[in-house]
């Protein structure tokens, strides 16, 4: 005990000039966002980037493509993440046959504390439910139970850039298509599960699903709305104890329809339907705001799927869309959303009340607080903010909330 | 300055702790004095270093790394590896982000302050960057593993074009006189003006050449013996070691006391020859590495003696310190992972004149870092996993 306290206070000259560095150079990187996004004095959220959180894994585990983070009760960090499927074999040589090296990818689900401890892992597939082949998006209830939804498509048809086969690489058969939310406890053990791999439904179902990309649980009525999703272009409610079908609705709060739309084209009209379904988040105030991603907007609900409003962000990307996943800010009126665009590798900071971009953080790249496909995001009840970077990005990034100041 | 350091130390023991902790203090100093302990240089990644690029430029996998004598950075890459969503600002799908000059000049602050490279008039860029390195007379040297690429290429520091030896496409195997086969590294001997070519992904040997000429002035292959470019088959770790370089043949780094060491990469090996290509010895790293295996590069440490050697295996995620007279590995570190200090195939490595660490990393992984020196230490583990600073929440 005494030695440790003793080294502690050794470092601390170190530490003070590490952090010297890193303010620096988050200076740098805020400026620069700032500068780019050329506002006046309109007040933001302020963040530094955390280079050293979480702490490295155990056992050489290593993370796949990262698709959902989320924020427990106990500010615990849970992600989940897509493992060996979305890893080259030099990724992950230990668990090869013969193995050639390090690594092995880490349980599909984790759970850190806030100082990124990792404190728990789990996940993979089991008896009575169906483990998705590729997971999407991560949730912890009120009632702490913790939600997956499966958001793969079959193997065959999977992207994967730059995974290069290698030499030893085994073809896999074909895995079926995620239609499934999952539900678990904090520790692992199935509750429930709604839809079923393989067994792929519309955007009118009210059974299953069409890759789900995300989910959400509204404490005050214990439902669970969906995000449904990479296939289907709908919201769709379910009660999160029974998983009964209680409703659901399109863009616009309109009947949703799975016909073909034309490209995404950022002058044209608007269309009337979803796109990409990727997120679904509630506010303290009742609304649901979901992603529309490849359609770069955020349309928002009420909770019987009355459509109240829309905007754009970054509404000339096209590609994979610009609005990936949003959290709102921990203060009781949610002054801010943030918004995770894995097209253009930045977070936005929105103004809940107007839905107008205040200013963003992130650039693409490969350091701490750059970003590559950074497809989801959280607040813990400090304000700090947790995102995850799917495709290569593959890693979780803590930005430390500095208080609301002016952007200059 | 390690003494004063240790004043420091007792100093603030004093104020902070009390006269118990100056006891304990003493002791341990006394169990470092005695010299127990193997003693191996320390390092610390540097988090924040490189400083973020201007115009939303990416790295692709970035497969070569030097210092110069003004102690600059220098790094080649491969633009053309990042993936549709990585270049949407290229593609006009989104803002971000553009392909960086496959040539990147950093100070020691980190900031980059020279970029160049690509195609232009009187010389073959190569398919396929590989391999950076700054010669005694400041020009830039680089190869190719690209399909057809069999010549290097050497420049000034500002980019302007001096010579191309060997030419695209004209591989004609491991005992053609005038053109390479897929050059991995090059290092130029100051004192002899002459170039080691590391040759390479096609073919299996070491090339010697005139530095300001390129006259092929002698080769060889493992063990000094003829090169063959018959195929040796998959390595196997219990079979008798191969008497070829496995391809690719990955660095060749001539010591200040006039040894050549060179990785050969997928035996898991490095091979200690002569200046004229006499065998010295030869020592396997992680032997049981399959696929691309674990001799990726090498960099001497800065002290006049070049007491260690750091290999950069990006089979296994790691930098191993060997003591360079007996090519025992002291520790390592490094592990698998995208944070700061941990790898994805790590490529290439280089040190400065403060002995501070540099390296890249390729496929997906697609960065630089640096690995700040601290001094020597007592080695407590053979892997030491992911080094933070000192005093960071690890």
């Amino acid at each position: 005990m005494n030695t440790t306290k003793r080294r502690h206070g050794l470092h601390v000259g170190v530490i003070f000039s590490m952090f010297l560095v890193a303010g620096a150079s988050a200076q740098n990187l805020s400026t620069k966002s700032i500068a780019a996004q050329g506002k006046g004095s309109a007040q933001a959220p302020r963040f530094v980037v955390d280079p050293l959180w979480p702490k490295p894994l155990p056992n050489h585990w290593v993370l796949g493509s990262v698709t959902g983070v989320t924020v427990d009760a106990q500010d615990h960090i849970w992600i989940t993440h897509r493992g060996a499927d979305s890893m080259a074999n030099m990724e992950k040589g230990a668990i090869l046959s013969p193995p050639t090296g390090c690594c092995t990818p880490a349980p599909p689900v984790l759970e850190f504390d806030t100082a990124g401890n990792l404190i728990g892992h789990w996940g993979g597939p089991g008896e009575g439910f169906d483990w998705p082949q590729s997971p999407g998006g991560i949730a912890v209830d009120n009632k702490g139970n913790v939600w997956i939804t499966g958001a793969g498509q079959p193997e065959a048809a999977a992207a994967r850039p730059a995974a290069a086969p290698a030499a030893n690489a085994r073809p896999a058969a074909p895995k079926p298509q995620d239609a499934q939310v999952l539900k678990f406890s904090k520790s692992g053990q199935f509750i429930l599960q709604i839809g079923h791999a393989g067994k792929v439904e519309g955007s009118d179902s009210k059974s299953g699903f069409n890759r789900p990309a995300a989910v959400t649980v509204d404490p005050a009525t214990n439902e669970l709305y969906i995000a449904d999703g990479f296939g289907n272009r709908r919201i769709v409610v379910f009660d999160a104890e029974g998983g009964s079908y209680k409703r659901h609705w399109g863009a616009y709060g309109e009947k949703p329809d799975d016909g073909n739309l034309a490209a995404y084209d950022p002058s044209a009209t608007p269309v009337r339907q979803f796109r990409t379904v990727s997120c679904a988040a509630i506010s303290k105030d009742g609304l649901v705001y979901v992603c529309d991603r490849q359609n770069d907007r955020i349309q928002v609900f009420q909770k019987d799927g009355k459509f109240v409003k829309e905007a754009f962000v970054s509404k000339t990307t096209r590609g994979d869309g610009s609005v990936w996943d949003l959290a709102f800010s921990s203060d009781p009126k949610q002054h801010f959303l943030f918004v995770a665009d894995g097209h253009d590798k930045k977070v936005f900071v929105l103004r809940r009340d107007t839905l107008e971009a205040v200013t963003s953080f992130g650039d693409g790249g490969r350091m701490p607080g750059q970003f590559y496909g950074v497809g989801s995001i959280a607040v813990d009840s400090k304000g700090n903010v947790y995102t995850g970077e799917t495709y290569e990005g593959k890693r979780v990034q803590k930005f430390l909330f500095k208080g609301v100041g002016t952007s200059r | 300055m390690r003494s004063k350091h240790n004043l420091y130390i007792g100093l603030v023991f004093l104020i902070l702790l009390g006269s118990l902790f100056i006891g304990q203090s003493f002791l341990d100093r006394a169990t470092v004095a005695e010299g127990a302990a193997v003693m191996a240089p320390r390092f610390e990644v540097d988090p924040m270093w490189p400083k973020p690029l201007p115009n939303h430029w990416y790295l692709g996998s970035t497969i070569g790394v030097a210092c110069d004598a003004q102690d600059h950075v220098w790094i080649v890459h491969r633009p053309d590896t990042v993936s549709a969503n990585e270049a949407a600002g290229d593609a006009k799908t989104g803002e971000c982000c553009s392909k960086a000059p496959p040539i990147l000049e950093f100070d020691q602050a980190g900031n980059l302050i020279g970029h160049w490279g690509g195609p232009g008039q009187g010389y073959e860029w190569p398919e396929s960057n590989h391999g950076i390195t700054i010669d005694y007379k400041g020009n830039v040297w680089i190869g190719g593993n690209g399909t057809n690429d069999a010549q290097v290429l050497k420049f000034t520091q500002d980019g302007k074009f001096l010579a191309q030896y060997g030419h695209s496409g004209k591989n004609g195997g491991s005992n053609d006189q005038e053109n390479f086969g897929r050059v991995a590294k090059i290092f130029v001997d100051p004192k002899a003006n002459e170039a080691y070519i590391s040759d390479g992904y096609l073919n299996k040997r070491v090339v010697v050449i005139d530095a300001d000429t390129g006259k092929f002035k002698r080769y060889w292959g493992a063990y000094g013996n003829k090169p063959d470019d018959k195929n040796l088959g998959r390595y196997d770790p219990d079979a008798p070691p191969a008497q070829q370089f496995r391809t690719p043949v990955h660095c060749a780094e001539l010591s200040n006391d006039g040894f050549l060491y060179v990785c050969d990469r997928v035996n898991d090996r490095i091979q200690v020859f002569k200046p004229d290509g006499t065998f010295v010895k030869e020592q396997f790293v992680a032997k049981r590495s399959l696929a691309d295996g674990s001799v990726w590069d090498i960099a001497f440490s800065r002290d006049p003696q070049q007491k260690y050697i750091y290999l950069a295996d990006g089979r296994n995620q790691k930098v191993y310190i060997i003591q360079r007279d007996t090519l025992e590995i002291l520790t390592s570190f490094g592990d698998g992972g995208r944070q700061p200090g941990q790898f994805y195939g790590v490529h290439s490595i280089a040190t400065d004149s403060k002995g501070n660490i540099y390296t890249t990393e390729t496929y997906e992984s697609k960065r630089l870092q640096k690995f700040v020196y601290k001094g020597m230490a007592p080695v407590t583990k053979m892997d030491q996993g992911t080094v933070w600073p000192a005093g960071s929440s690890k």
